[in-house]
């Protein structure tokens, strides 16, 4: 299928019926919605069961509940969830109105009109305008940019936010901003099918006899937008739902939590219960009527066709499950919903998760997520923009042997230092960027006194990049850079007095201390990731060639001048000091050069670049050539600046025994560099495995030898402190669980992980990577990252979370169990796909500790009361079986089935689940190992969930045997029989009512006054309901409904029927008081302990728990870490990027001519590399 | 971006006690002291609850004869349904050795009667009962309609298989003279039955009111003339009907049946002596293998119990102190093992 798409000719277009512009992300309409909503509904198996139920009771046969005790709550439930998908709807219709009602130009009848974008049809041009969203898939024709290039910005599809450049084809962009010669454009485009791939495209474009063929440089895709760029004109190829964003918005994935599963195979279970049950009583049914119901006839003969005991016994077995189906009623559905919403809400309203410089709230985007926040056992978190703030500031730099900036002190203590400190004053200056601030006088001292090192150390981190410069309206210099490394130290050379200005392809204007100084750039030596290091030559205005070359220490002090050697010690010593702080490196030299030897080595350069086969080698062997001898001039240290807390919350959760893991896009370098500066990684590790191997053998080898490193090690260690990887048992034994002494950390790259990742090598990644404390995956795509989270989260049955911020985390979000999103970043992706969103890294903590924790503290304790209820509510039918031929009759009044767990007990273990504490938020946070019996399933599992059926059953045989026991042979106060089914049905529900009561009284461990309203509402409106249904007016009007006239008055004003409540009481409660007394006693758990300590000074603040050395030890370790692309110091020196204010001169030594097009082609290939795999199933909304 | 300082505040959530979850609560602890003391209380209160219960149980007197194999010529007959109309009467004499103080009352007793059978329990038609629509008997399966089709009043199962049996009690004072124990068939009901439940459509003649209806099967007469000289007492309002309506738990149960005239010779109750009771036997236990039997009894405070209740309480109590012992023991012990000092 390849789609054929003519410019500016509508009708041509329709033949084929492509699809318009209109997006609907909604479901329903108004009249499609009942009919698909109600279908939906009935798909749930809950929902199912309850009507297949609610069939069965309308067959009288079998029917022994009436209709209402479960037409009642399904209603309510169906409507429920009825109007909360409406709304949701509704809001996703008004979000498709207005993305619909963006207007854009469309060049319709050779005139501009604007246009709303569900108007906007294949084949029609449209213009975009600076900062607009593109409005659908377009061909670039052309630009207001010299080459018809133009920029655009893809953070809502991939995350990235640096700009992409993307060209029109030479033929269209001479069309320009010609409206007329646009209007008669007619070229047909030949191309590929609407699919998800964001980088590919294949098309043809036929125009004017000739054929051109189109490749995703030409393509803008909707989503984007444009930047830089004041105008362009493109032809849509793709509209609406056939855009490549639609088509890779794929449908979200719906996440369920361990505890629904569990719950899910706990009702499966249930229902075999009941079916056994069933059968017992079916029979039972079958012998009864044999034997003693057939002599019973005379006062109850059969009807016609039903003349068999077990004819009687299959119907009777219909007819008790039925009645025993309230075991797992609808309510623990709708309460389990309304409690996760609850929690939601708190999560919302929390302002201690409130990040006031963003206005961001936390927000809990999915409510149905929250018990499995407090059973989260590995973290991957992204890290820039998650751990770090993506912000690159310059710390602290060593020139000729001495550090200038601040003196490093205990963490703890900086932060108040930094407050006392006066920053220097940068303002004297005028172009001067009022974000930087740096705390050491002596640097701006030296720069006065006019040290030449000082200056030149300057001179080379202003000459030495690839940052543009303009000016923006108002007159300020503005920087635009693609690297923030780079950024962080152009603007600290500019606040010190040596600001860029400006560049043109062959010079670089600077002003020095403020003179003006234009240096000619004769050569630009590239970074890349092999080298390691960027160079310029230069001629400065006294005629001298230079050259400033700025890279790894690793790399360049190898490439010194012997003469360095006193100097490099002591840099060296400088520089592992500052990787001992975590931050970024990069070494500073320069090299005077003889003009006729750069002559010669520019001659071979020029000679180098004409060559046809191995171009790069020969270049790369130029460029070392030149690039030694060189001159150490010093050292600079930038901070990628952590987040706030992110330390602090890193070894919180550590120490709450989470796993964390690092997976970024990021380089190595930069990727170790935050692991140290966030103590994920220490030197007092054992041992930093790190695997890079470039095929499968030798990443298998890798693993295999860290594996056996490891272990022997361990057996070395004797006496080591044993950390258990996982107490729990699992139940895949495909990975042997070890015992690991010491702290390992691996660090593994992308491409070594695409390797291990292969079925064979998987487990001894996982298996390595679970025994070390720390693992790093570097330049990992997007579908790695995922694939990494599905790893752990199959084979090691573990609860994960991803947390991320940008569009490349999508993928992570969406498959780890939890999605935890960035949110008051640009890009929204993250924040969509997620399940929850903050806006900074440390609210995780919080999150999780105190959010997480309760959550799944709650639902436990609410699914153990709500199992024992409605099993001590149930089984008691199952008793009364045996007394009463087995003839399916329920024990209770019809009424109080159908409102005992809807109105009488659902408001107290509501409140219960919703508010109930153990521990303060406070100790949650102080003390992470309280987080531990989540993640081991330890509150609500199997063995949980039979004692709580245990439990229910032992309550119901109390509340059946001991009315009947009193009621045998008992008689009223007047001397009337009060042992009549009325009487009965009414004493059990009251001690049931009552016994549950006092259950949930006891299970509430933190009564606030909403626990006190509810328990004691919901006593108070049972006795009203009952005297109400129980009274003489209802009765009058609905004798048949109401048959339990003036029961409530008689049974209720006997002493021996409270005597007989309060025993029943007495006797199913106290037990489990003396369990939990015991229990409590003999094994205490955690926060027993805490509950204990806490009780007994309640007054006293918590001692902090045991804070994280915050100070790294420094050893022998490159910082080096630089975020930077190869290819635009070719951009650069072709000069393409630059505005055409003056056009560049044609002569020039060092113009390079070669291939024209191929810098942008480079740039592209080398800027989509990283996302090349990206992953389908990434969901884009608009 | 600028934020306006509005917008800001919008957002930031209220710091209101239930949103910050910070309202003041009071924590529930079990503190080894409480429990104790809640055990101990509730140990004291069930034993003296189940002391008091078994000997009040023990102060009624409580005669209980069953008949059905006495009156084995009447089983016998009443055997064969077809039978019904020939009567049949049986005497049964006892000794009553002490005398029964107070208000005694007369019961029958059925075992194996299963009233709460399903099917059965929901036979009877509530609206017919009341007197608003006597022809209705839409709930009264299986006995609804007669073979001629006209409706069944009162119609069900329950109504149907209503206790027919009348017991006299005569006192034997010597050999020759036997006065009949006065016996009162009012006040067996409870108010709401006889008041609200149960109520005759408003006629002056009953009879008429009932007119194209047809007695239950296995009546002898009908409805109307269950008690012909006491109007208040007839139709649907006869207590021995409102009591057989009202259907038993179990499938033992026993019934009041008349309540003790205390007038003139039975002012204090029942004198010690002969006692006969004569019993027309109508009601067929045999049948179904169950058995009849007549009681007579006297009351305590809390109504006619057995000892279950008092037992119960007593070994409830029992238990409780035991526990409280056993747990106060391991508390104590666990106190002098380790000092409960929270490590953190």
């Amino acid at each position: 299928m390849e789609r054929i798409v003519k410019a500016n000719d509508r009708e041509y277009n329709e033949k084929f019926q492509y699809a318009d512009n209109r997006i609907h992300t909604s479901k329903y309409s108004i009249l499609t919605f009942l009919p698909i909503n109600l279908f939906e509904q009935f798909q749930r198996v809950a929902n199912a069961y309850f009507l297949c139920l609610l069939i069965l009771q309308l067959i009288p046969e079998i029917s022994s509940l009436t209709w209402f005790t479960t037409i009642v709550p399904l209603v309510l439930v169906i409507t429920m969830t009825a109007v909360k998908d409406a709304t949701d709807d509704y809001f996703r219709h008004k979000s498709d109105n207005q993305v619909n009602n963006r207007q854009s130009e469309v060049l319709i009848d050779s005139k501009l009109q604007n246009e709303k974008w569900m108007n906007v049809k294949a084949g029609d041009i449209i213009k975009l305008e600076n900062n607009q969203f593109v409005a659908a898939d377009l061909l670039l024709l052309s630009s207001s940019e010299p080459h018809g290039l133009c920029y655009v910005e893809t953070a809502e599809l991939d995350g990235e936010t640096n700009l992409k450049v993307r060209q029109a084809l030479s033929v269209t962009s001479e069309l320009g901003a010609d409206i007329n010669r646009l209007a008669r454009f007619d070229g047909i485009v030949v191309c590929e099918a609407p699919n998800n791939k964001l980088d590919k495209f294949m098309g043809i474009l036929s125009w004017k006899d000739s054929k051109h063929s189109l490749n995703n440089e030409k393509i803008i895709l909707r989503g984007c937008i444009l930047r830089n760029t004041s105008w362009c004109f493109g032809m849509v190829i793709f509209a609406g739902p056939d855009t490549k964003l639609m088509q890779n918005s794929g449908k979200t994935k719906f996440k369920r939590t361990s505890i629904d599963r569990l719950m899910n195979a706990l009702v499966l279970w249930i229902f075999g219960f009941l079916i056994c049950l069933g059968i017992i009583l079916a029979i039972g049914n079958s012998i009864w009527e044999s034997q003693i119901g057939d002599q019973f006839r005379t006062f109850l003969f059969w009807n016609e066709g039903e003349k068999s005991s077990v004819f009687s016994g299959f119907l009777t077995f219909w007819s008790y499950i039925i009645i025993l189906n309230t075991v797992v009623p609808i309510s623990l559905y709708v309460s389990v919903e309304v409690i996760r919403l609850g929690h939601s809400y708190f999560i919302n309203w929390d302002r201690k998760m409130y990040y006031s410089r963003k206005a961001t709230p936390a927000e809990a985007r999915t409510t149905t997520l929250n018990e499995e926040l407090g059973q989260i056992e590995y973290i991957f978190s992204d890290k820039t923009g998650t751990l770090t703030q993506n912000i690159m500031t310059f710390k602290r730099c060593s020139i000729n042997g001495r550090i200038y900036g601040e003196v490093p002190d205990d963490l703890d203590q900086k932060t108040e230092i930094t407050q006392k400190k006066e920053p220097v004053d940068f303002s004297v200056k005028s172009q001067v960027d009022r974000e930087f601030q740096f705390f050491d006088h002596h640097l701006m001292e030296s720069i006065k006194m006019g040290d030449p090192k000082v200056h030149e150390f300057l001179r080379v981190l202003a000459l030495c990049h690839t940052v543009m410069s303009e000016e923006n309206s108002a007159g300020e210099l503005i920087y635009q850079v693609q690297s923030p490394d780079e950024g962080a130290l152009v603007t600290a050379a500019r606040n010190f007095g040596f600001i860029f200005k400006s560049r043109t392809p062959e010079t670089i204007t600077i002003e020095e201390l403020g003179t003006l100084v234009t240096y000619q750039l004769l050569a630009f030596l590239d970074f890349n990731n092999t080298r390691k290091r960027m160079s310029v030559i230069v001629r400065n205005p006294e005629g001298q060639i230079k050259l400033y070359s700025k890279g790894a220490d690793t790399i360049l002090f190898e490439k010194l001048h012997p003469s360095n050697e006193v100097l490099l010690s002591l840099t060296s010593d400088h520089l592992s000091e500052f990787a001992g702080e975590g931050l970024r490196t990069l070494a500073i030299a320069y090299r005077d050069l003889d003009d006729k030897y750069f002559k010669e080595w520019h001659k071979m350069l020029e000679d180098a670049n004409a060559a046809t086969e191995e171009r790069d080698e020969q270049i790369a062997g130029l460029y070392e050539e030149i690039e030694r001898d060189l001159m150490l001039l010093g050292a600079t240290a930038v901070e990628d600046k952590l987040q706030e807390g992110v330390i602090e919350t890193v070894a919180s959760l550590s120490l709450a025994n989470i796993k964390i893991w690092v997976l970024t896009g990021d380089k190595q370098e930069t990727a170790i560099n935050i692991g140290y500066a966030c103590n994920m990684l220490t030197d007092d590790m054992n041992d930093v495995f790190v695997i890079a191997g470039n095929n499968a053998v030798e990443v298998r080898e890798e693993l295999r030898k860290a594996k056996e490193n490891l272990s022997g090690q361990n057996r070395n260690v004797s006496n080591g402190h044993v950390v258990c990887e996982k107490k729990q048992q699992l139940e895949l034994d495909s990975i042997v669980e070890e015992t690991v002494t010491g702290d390992y950390a691996l660090i593994i790259n992308g491409h070594s992980l695409a390797h291990a990742l292969e079925s064979d090598v998987k487990n001894d990644l996982l298996e390595l990577a679970c025994m070390c404390k720390t693992v790093v995956c570097c330049r990992v795509t997007p579908l790695q990252k995922a694939q990494v989270v599905e790893l752990v989260k199959k084979y090691r049955n573990a609860v994960t979370l991803a947390i991320g911020d940008g569009a490349n985390d999508v993928s992570m979000i969406k498959s780890a169990h939890i999605g935890v999103g960035i949110s008051g970043q640009e890009g929204l992706q993250a924040v969509l796909a997620s399940d929850y969103s903050f806006a900074q890294f440390r609210y995780l903590q919080r999150l999780l500790l105190v959010h997480g924790r309760w959550s799944y503290f709650r639902m436990c304790k609410f699914l153990c009361y709500f199992f024992y209820k409605n099993f001590a509510f149930t089984l008691v039918h199952f008793w009364f079986g045996f007394f009463c031929g087995f003839s399916a009759q329920t024990v209770y009044d019809q009424w109080f089935i159908t409102l005992f767990n809807i109105v009488y007990t659902s408001l107290p273990v509501l409140a219960m689940g919703i508010f109930d504490q153990d521990v303060s938020d406070q100790n949650s946070m102080d003390c992470p190992q309280l987080y531990e019996p989540g993640q081991l399933n330890l509150l609500f599992n199997k063995r949980k969930f039979f004692i709580c059926v245990l439990h229910g059953i032992y309550t119901s045989l109390a509340l059946f045997f001991i009315p009947y026991g009193a009621f045998y042979n008992v008689a009223g106060e007047d001397g009337q029989h009060i042992a009549d089914y009325q009487s009965f049905a009414v004493t059990m529900a009251t001690s049931l009512v009552i016994v549950v009561s006092v259950q949930i009284a006891l299970d509430t461990s933190y009564w606030t006054f909403i626990n006190h309203v509810f328990i004691w509402g919901s006593i108070a409106i049972y006795f009203s309901i009952l005297f109400t249904m129980h009274s003489n007016g209802i009765f009058g009007i609905f004798p048949n409904q109401f048959p339990f006239v003036g029961n409530a008055r008689h049974s209720l004003t006997q002493k021996c029927i409270w005597l007989v409540i309060l025993l029943t009481t007495v006797a199913s409660v106290l037990p489990v008081v003396v369990f939990r007394f015991l229990k409590v006693n003999l094994y205490p758990t955690l926060s027993d302990q805490i509950c204990r300590w806490q009780k007994a000074q309640k007054k006293a603040r918590p001692p902090s728990s045991r804070r994280p050395r915050t100070r790294r030890s420094s050893s022998r370790r490159s910082g080096y870490a630089f975020a930077h692309q190869e290819g635009y110091g070719e951009l650069i020196t072709s000069g393409k990027n630059m505005r055409t204010k003056n056009p560049p001169p044609t002569s020039g030594l060092e113009k390079t001519h070669y291939n024209s097009t191929s810098w942008i082609e480079n740039l592209c290939k080398k800027t989509t590399e990283t996302v090349s795999s990206f992953s389908q199933d990434k969901t884009v909304k608009l | 971006m600028e934020e306006r300082p509005q917008h800001r505040l919008s957002r930031l959530p209220d710091n209101s006690a239930l949103k910050q979850q910070e309202l003041p609560a009071h924590r529930l602890y079990f503190t080894a002291r409480r429990v104790l003391f809640v055990f101990f209380t509730t140990g004291i209160f069930c034993l003296c609850m189940g002391i008091i219960l078994i000997l009040s149980a023990r102060s009624t007197q409580e005669i209980e004869i069953n008949y059905t194999r006495i009156c084995a010529n009447c089983a016998k007959l009443r055997e064969n349904a077809s039978n019904f109309d020939k009567e049949c009467t049986c005497s049964i004499p006892f000794y009553l050795s002490g005398k029964m103080m107070g208000n005694v009352y007369m019961y029958y007793k059925l075992y194996g009667f299963y009233q709460n059978l399903y099917r059965y329990v929901r036979s009877r038609s509530n609206r017919q009962l009341v007197g608003k629509d006597i022809k209705a008997v839409d709930d009264c399966a299986p006995f609804k309609m007669s073979d001629n089709k006209t409706p069944i009043v009162p119609c069900g199962a329950i109504a149907n298989s209503m206790f027919n049996d009348t017991i006299i009690l005569l006192h034997n004072i010597n050999s020759s003279v036997q006065i009949k124990v006065p016996m009162l068939k009012s006040g067996l009901t409870w108010w709401t039955d006889k008041y609200v439940k149960f109520q005759n459509p408003s006629s002056k003649n009953l009879a008429d009111e009932f007119r194209g209806t047809t007695k239950p099967p296995n009546w002898p007469k009908p409805i109307y003339d269950l008690e012909k000289k006491d109007p208040r007492n007839n139709g649907f309002l006869n207590d021995d009907f409102i009591v057989w309506m009202r259907a038993a738990a179990f499938p033992t149960f026993k019934k009041l049946y008349g309540r003790l005239n205390r007038t003139h010779h039975f002012i204090e109750g029942l004198p010690a002596g002969n006692y006969s009771f004569n019993i027309t036997y109508n009601f067929p236990v045999t049948r179904f293998h169950g058995e009849k039997s007549v009681v007579l009894s006297t009351l305590t405070w809390c109504g006619g119990n057995s000892l279950f209740l008092g037992l119960a309480y007593t070994v409830t109590g029992a238990i409780t102190w035991l526990a409280s012992f056993a747990m106060m023991a391991i508390h104590i012990m666990l106190k002098n093992k380790k000092i409960s000092v929270f490590h953190q």
